[in-house]
């Protein structure tokens, strides 16, 4: 055995696509493109955890071979810094000489339902410029956010989350090999907390693994550990009415544990259902809807300390109306 | 003939005539008493810095009349370009002390340097804190401005807490009694007040209603009407948060030198400072969320004119918020921009951890801090040790990397995966350039 030991989520990653566990109506029509050495713009969309990016590498390597790297420009919208950068990148790439016998080199912009709706624009412009030598992968969580003049430029692929079976079943290929000792209800109760999403599923246990014998226990504990305390601590403080100290566990996350907004928002709103948070029935549903309110104001582009603060005074508030 | 300015005539000559910093003077003074013994401290600069008005100038010339040091002085109305700071500063910061008379360098309003007019004169000013081997004292009133950062890192930071009215009151009445004069209290309580815990400006009004007679409340009504130049942050918040009309919270906001996205940075630190009332504190952020709401919408569409709403969100909409009493706490400094300042190479640690996992496991930092990270902590912090080795013989990480995923225990991690590279002789060419890292940890 190796005393190098990578992520789970690298070590494991299907190289081909004839590995790839599910999604097999995508595989088998990608196939074909690999076959004819030639493929149109493409859209790949699903859930995170389910492929996508994974199926543009795998499709890149059986296109250009082991090799494939210098033939694929890989972006992610959300790191780069807006489309200007793009662009300077997709020029300088296109610039470069393409592969024997395969006449494109392919651009894989992930994330791009990040970008604005102008960039998005300025997006399908680089891509008729660029058509003769590139291929566009364009990858999204959520199509809709796609405009249409792009979404009309590309073949469109769906990715599903994953059944319970090809996560169990893999889950189960990974800790054979790896021999980690788990109980069959373990690997289950992953799959629950995944919804389907197998980067989620693969992290979970190989984070329950190094805690000992992977156990539904073992798998809640490593889950409980891994969410910050400080979300949960926040709404507790601030349903108190202890204000400041619930922003100080908010500037904790923003600041040291380097959290968006939006991450904080979608963090509380899983916390709202959770028996563990004691607070009367009626109230989750009113917080559910104005954390909803902030998560919105906040991707319009408003100040996110401000408006997640401003969340919290009306938590103060309601909590001071609940004790009356 | 007209007679000298109060403010210079009742300049306190002896430290403790200067009202209040307690902990500033206590500060400075063991500052100066180090550069006095021969071993001048670490950090060559102080930086004082606090509301207008509140004795920061002051306290420094009555130290230097106290200890008998020489002083050279620069103010805002000089220039402060780098070719007159050469000339004059750089000159005196290398001179040494004449008859071991110390000379103290002070520079006033550094946070008014322009970084345009005044061209190259901050970075000159930095090097010069280096190597001076004189005493430089500055003073500011807003130190986190981006540009006076190097500065704020070479300087010992030292705070002026603002003025209680009470205690702007017995200073006039200090004053009074010296200048022989008949002082209503309640007139100098309307003074004090309408100069929110600015001492100078408040003694210049004081002079000002003097030359016309008795100062009795009436005269102080009709004279002082509070300043109608343009309000620094202090007199913003104060006006701001204490504004009864609507009118009057407007013209803070408007009237504020500070712009519009920083003083909403300030008003959102000092809500909860001024209202305690759960009531009040929602009133208040709804209103500044919604200002921030609609300064998105106006950047988003251009529509500019929509400002005259943000304006009257953080004003008016945050001044009357308040049906309860406002707080006496004290204004304070906008935490997020100093924690940010103060956590700046942690969090550069965290990024580049991020950009490192996200190239090899195919994704943005985004995801990688969300999805990858918290598991990763988990592993390093609870997870076995041995795990944590392994993993860290995987990648490249750096030694920061691995004190910020492990924590305390970043040098038993490290010690473990030097050990089991070592029962391992595999691959040992290409794990040498990983190595660099750990091996801090076990020199």
């Amino acid at each position: 055995m190796s005393v190098k030991e990578l992520l789970w989520v690298e070590k494991y990653r299907p190289r081909t696509l004839s590995e790839v566990v599910n999604q097999r109506e995508v595989v088998e029509r990608l196939k074909l493109f690999v076959k004819e050495k030639n493929i149109p713009h493409l859209l790949f969309a699903g859930p995170p955890g389910t492929g996508k990016t994974t199926v543009a590498h795998a499709l890149a390597r059986e296109l250009y071979g082991e090799n494939y790297i210098q033939h694929l420009l890989e972006l992610n919208a959300s790191d780069e810094r807006g489309i200007d950068t793009i662009r300077n990148k997709v020029k300088e790439f296109a610039r470069s000489r393409t592969a024997p016998g395969i006449p494109f080199k392919i651009v894989l912009l992930d994330e791009s339902d990040n970008m604005t709706a102008d960039a998005q624009q300025a997006l399908r412009r680089l891509m008729e410029l660029y058509t003769a030598s590139t291929r566009f992968i364009l990858i999204a969580n959520y199509p809709s956010k796609i405009i249409d003049p792009l979404q009309s430029r590309c073949a469109f692929f769906r990715f599903v989350a994953l059944s319970r079976e090809d996560v169990v079943g893999r889950l189960k290929y990974i800790a054979e090999l790896e021999n980690v000792e788990y109980e069959e209800e373990a690997l289950d109760a992953i799959y629950d907390i995944s919804e389907g999403d197998m980067r989620k599923a693969i992290n979970v246990l190989q984070a329950a693994a190094s805690l000992g014998k992977v156990t539904v226990n073992s798998v809640y504990r490593a889950v409980g550990l891994a969410r910050p305390r400080e979300v949960r601590e926040m709404l507790e403080l601030a349903l108190a009415g202890k204000f400041e100290e619930a922003r100080k566990a908010l500037r904790k996350l923003m600041i040291e544990y380097g959290l968006s907004g939006e991450d904080v928002v979608k963090q509380m709103h899983r916390e709202v259902f959770s028996s563990e948070l004691k607070i009367p029935e009626e109230h989750r549903v009113l917080i559910a809807d104005y954390i909803g309110e902030i998560h919105f104001r906040i991707t319009e582009g408003s100040d996110d300390d401000i408006q997640l603060s401003a969340l919290l005074a009306w938590l103060s508030l309601l909590g001071k109306r609940a004790r009356r | 003939m007209k007679e000298l300015p109060w403010i210079v005539k009742h300049r306190p000559k002896r430290v403790d005539e200067v009202v209040d910093q307690e902990e500033a003077k206590r500060e400075i003074g063991l500052w100066l008493e180090a550069w006095l013994k021969g071993s001048p401290p670490r950090e060559k600069g102080l930086l004082l810095y606090g509301p207008p008005g509140v004795g920061k100038t002051s306290l420094v010339e009555a130290f230097v009349k106290e200890r008998d040091l020489e002083l050279l002085e620069l103010n805002a109305s000089d220039s402060r370009r780098r070719e007159e700071l050469e000339r004059i500063v750089g000159v005196a910061a290398a001179r040494r002390p004449l008859r071991k008379r110390l000379m103290v360098i002070l520079m006033d309003e550094v946070d008014g340097i322009d970084p345009r007019a005044d061209e190259g004169g901050i970075e000159f000013l930095a090097s010069v804190l280096e190597r001076t081997v004189n005493p430089i004292i500055m003073t500011a009133n807003d130190p986190w401005k981006e540009s006076l950062r190097p500065l704020r890192e070479r300087s010992k930071l030292v705070a002026f807490r603002e003025l209680t009215e009470a205690q702007v009151v017995t200073l006039l009445q200090s004053i009074c009694e010296k200048e022989r004069l008949k002082c209503d209290k309640e007139a100098l309580g309307l003074i004090a007040r309408r100069n929110r815990g600015d001492a100078r400006a408040a003694i210049n009004d004081l002079q000002a209603v003097a030359e016309r007679g008795e100062v009795r409340l009436e005269l102080v009504e009709k004279l002082v009407k509070g300043r109608e130049k343009s309000l620094d942050i202090w007199r913003t918040l104060s006006e701001l948060f204490y504004a009864e009309e609507g009118w009057r919270a407007k013209r803070a906001v408007t009237q504020s030198e500070e712009d519009y996205e920083s003083l909403m940075a300030w008003i959102n630190d000092n809500i909860p400072k001024k209202y305690k009332d759960p009531e009040d504190l929602y009133r208040a952020y709804d209103a500044l969320a919604r200002a921030s709401l609609m300064l998105s919408r106006a950047k988003a569409t251009g529509e500019w004119s929509f400002l005259r709403y943000v304006f009257d969100l953080m004003g008016p909409g945050v001044a009357l918020a308040k049906k309860g009493e406002v707080s006496k706490e004290r204004f304070s400094f906008p935490e997020r921009i100093r924690a940010m300042a103060e956590t700046k190479s942690m969090r550069e640690v965290r990024e580049e951890l991020a950009a490192l996992l996200a190239k090899r496991l195919l994704t943005s930092k985004a995801t990688v801090k969300t999805e990858v990270l918290p598991y990763l902590f988990v592993i390093f912090r609870q997870g076995s040790p041995e795990a944590a080795a392994k993993l860290t013989l995987g990648y490249p990480f750096s030694s920061e990397m691995l004190k910020l995923l492990a924590g305390a225990r970043a040098s038993e991690i490290a010690a473990l995966a030097e050990k089991l590279r070592g029962t391992k002789g595999e691959g040992r060419r290409e794990e040498k350039r990983e190595r660099r890292g750990l091996d801090k940890f076990l020199m």
